[in-house]
């Protein structure tokens, strides 16, 4: 032992030592070092969290706007469609007015026409009954009973009409 | 062929290669003849100038004392150890003073150099008990390898007190290894005591399966009491094994330290003296390799005991 050289108060003397040292970097190394260690893994967990949440967060947002633009776009084919219906219906329903009213102006183009006719029928004949007399008056200088005439000019007027008819 | 090629060799120049390697060899062969094998090979017919001339080495184990205070004796060995001590703390309290989340290359180191103990730690004896053992784990590792490579600082040992060298590598005196020791076998035996309870002693007193075995033969059961009583005594005798391998780890951790410092310590004093100036360096650069493997094997040792310790055998076995 003693050519070793162990001795008992280097001995403790080292124990000592050691554990101040063990004590002294417990304080000025491992617990800083640890707690940087700590919290650069917790912060590092925590940005990756984060880069997660955001990536997850614009992913549906993403969604959302698909949708609403998609939304969006099938209202939007609605509306034309609604728009493109009404148009048709409008148009229809122009067209029929438009047809009603020519028609209605046919007819009554078609009446008025008939009645005009039949006023100038009307008129020419008793221009020629008028003449008629007269000219029968002329003809046997005798002058009738004017109603009488006409009675008698009717008549013959009526069988022309009806010989014409037949 | 885009770069123009660069002449020499090594980053120099020709002539500069040429002069450097001559002056190398020309402090390697005086170093050679000036040694003790060129002294004895030519005798004495160089007369060299002393500051030429290595002594012949005269290692000694035990530490030198240089002043008592108080009755205790101080020896250079205790001095080599509080520099370490002081360097170390200083060290690390100048890097943690302000420490930043974002390191700096200091910073980065230091924490490389801890986080990877760190890891070391946790890779064997898991979360929550390597972060349990880390400080002394720590500790150990970096008072070894401090107090060594300390010690390979040129003029660590040529200051002079009187008769004697003022710092001697701490590692070299046999009491340094012989307290870490001493606190590793602490360490172990405390978290062992700590973690399972009375249970650990178990594994040192085994008389469990004697009893039963004597209480089967008690009750009659003679066949089966006897080849319980064999397998008990070979308990008892393996529980007094664990004991005193529990006691030769002071020893081999001791010596295994002790062993490699004062012969590294020794291998250098005799290069320096066979050989100065040639071959020193290589055995330098082995000293700080010995140096790191021992820190290694020390505080590794110490962690794989200690993991062995807080495992209760009766989980080992299922």
């Amino acid at each position: 032992m003693e050519g070793l050289g162990i001795s008992l108060p280097t001995l403790i003397t080292q124990v000592v030592t050691f554990v101040i040292l063990l004590v002294l970097l417990r304080l000025v190394a491992y617990k800083p070092i640890m707690r940087m260690l700590d919290e650069r893994s917790r912060k590092v967990k925590e940005s990756l969290e984060q880069a997660e949440a955001v990536k997850a967060e614009s992913a549906k947002a993403e969604e959302e706007l698909k949708q609403q633009l998609a939304q969006a776009s099938r209202e939007g084919q609605e509306r034309i469609e609604r728009a493109i219906k009404a148009g048709e219906d409008i148009k229809q329903k122009a067209q029929e007015d438009a047809r009603k009213e020519a028609d209605g102006l046919i007819v009554r183009a078609r009446a008025e026409i008939q009645r005009e006719r039949d006023e100038a029928v009307d008129g020419v004949r008793r221009e020629f009954a008028d003449l008629t007399v007269l000219a029968a008056g002329k003809v046997i200088e005798k002058t009738l009973d004017k109603k009488e005439h006409r009675e008698l000019i009717d008549k013959v007027l009526e069988e022309s009409t009806n010989l014409k008819k037949n | 062929m885009t770069a123009p090629k660069k002449r020499g060799c090594l980053g120099c120049s020709f002539p500069v290669l040429i002069i450097v390697v001559i002056v190398v060899l020309a402090v390697v062969v005086i170093g050679f003849l000036s040694g003790g094998i060129g002294q004895k090979m030519l005798g004495q017919h160089l007369n060299w100038p002393s500051w030429l001339i290595t002594p012949s080495p005269e290692p000694e184990l035990p530490a030198s004392v240089l002043f008592n205070v108080f009755g205790l004796p101080i020896t250079n060995t205790m001095l080599a150890g509080w520099l370490t001590v002081i360097i170390l703390v200083l060290g690390s309290w100048l890097i943690t003073r302000r420490m930043k989340l974002i390191p700096g290359k200091i910073q980065a180191a230091f924490e490389f150099a801890l986080g990877w103990i760190y890891d070391f730690c946790v890779s064997v004896a898991g979360e929550e008990n390597g972060r349990k053992f880390f400080p002394v784990i720590c500790t150990i590792f970096l008072f070894v390898i401090c107090n060594a490579w300390l010690s390979l600082i040129p003029g660590f040992g040529s200051v002079l007190l009187g008769n004697h060298e003022l710092l001697r590598g701490a590692n070299t005196d046999v009491n340094t290894p012989l307290a870490i020791a001493l606190i590793s076998f602490v360490f172990v035996e405390f978290y062992g005591l700590k973690t399972l309870g009375l249970k650990y002693l178990r594994k040192f007193i085994n008389a469990g399966g004697l009893f039963k075995s004597v209480g089967h033969i008690l009750k009659g059961n003679v066949k089966k009491g006897l080849t319980g009583m064999f397998s008990g005594l070979i308990d008892i005798f393996v529980g007094g094994l664990e004991a005193l391998s529990e006691l030769i780890r002071i020893v081999s951790f001791t010596f295994r330290l002790f062993g490699n410092m004062t012969a590294g310590e020794i291998l250098i004093m005799v290069a320096a003296f066979l050989l100065p100036m040639a071959v020193g360096w290589m055995v330098y650069g082995l000293e700080l390799f010995i140096g790191f493997i021992q820190a290694l094997v020390f505080s590794g040792l110490t962690l794989a005991f200690v993991s062995m310790a807080v495992i209760s055998h009766e989980e080992e076995a299922h």
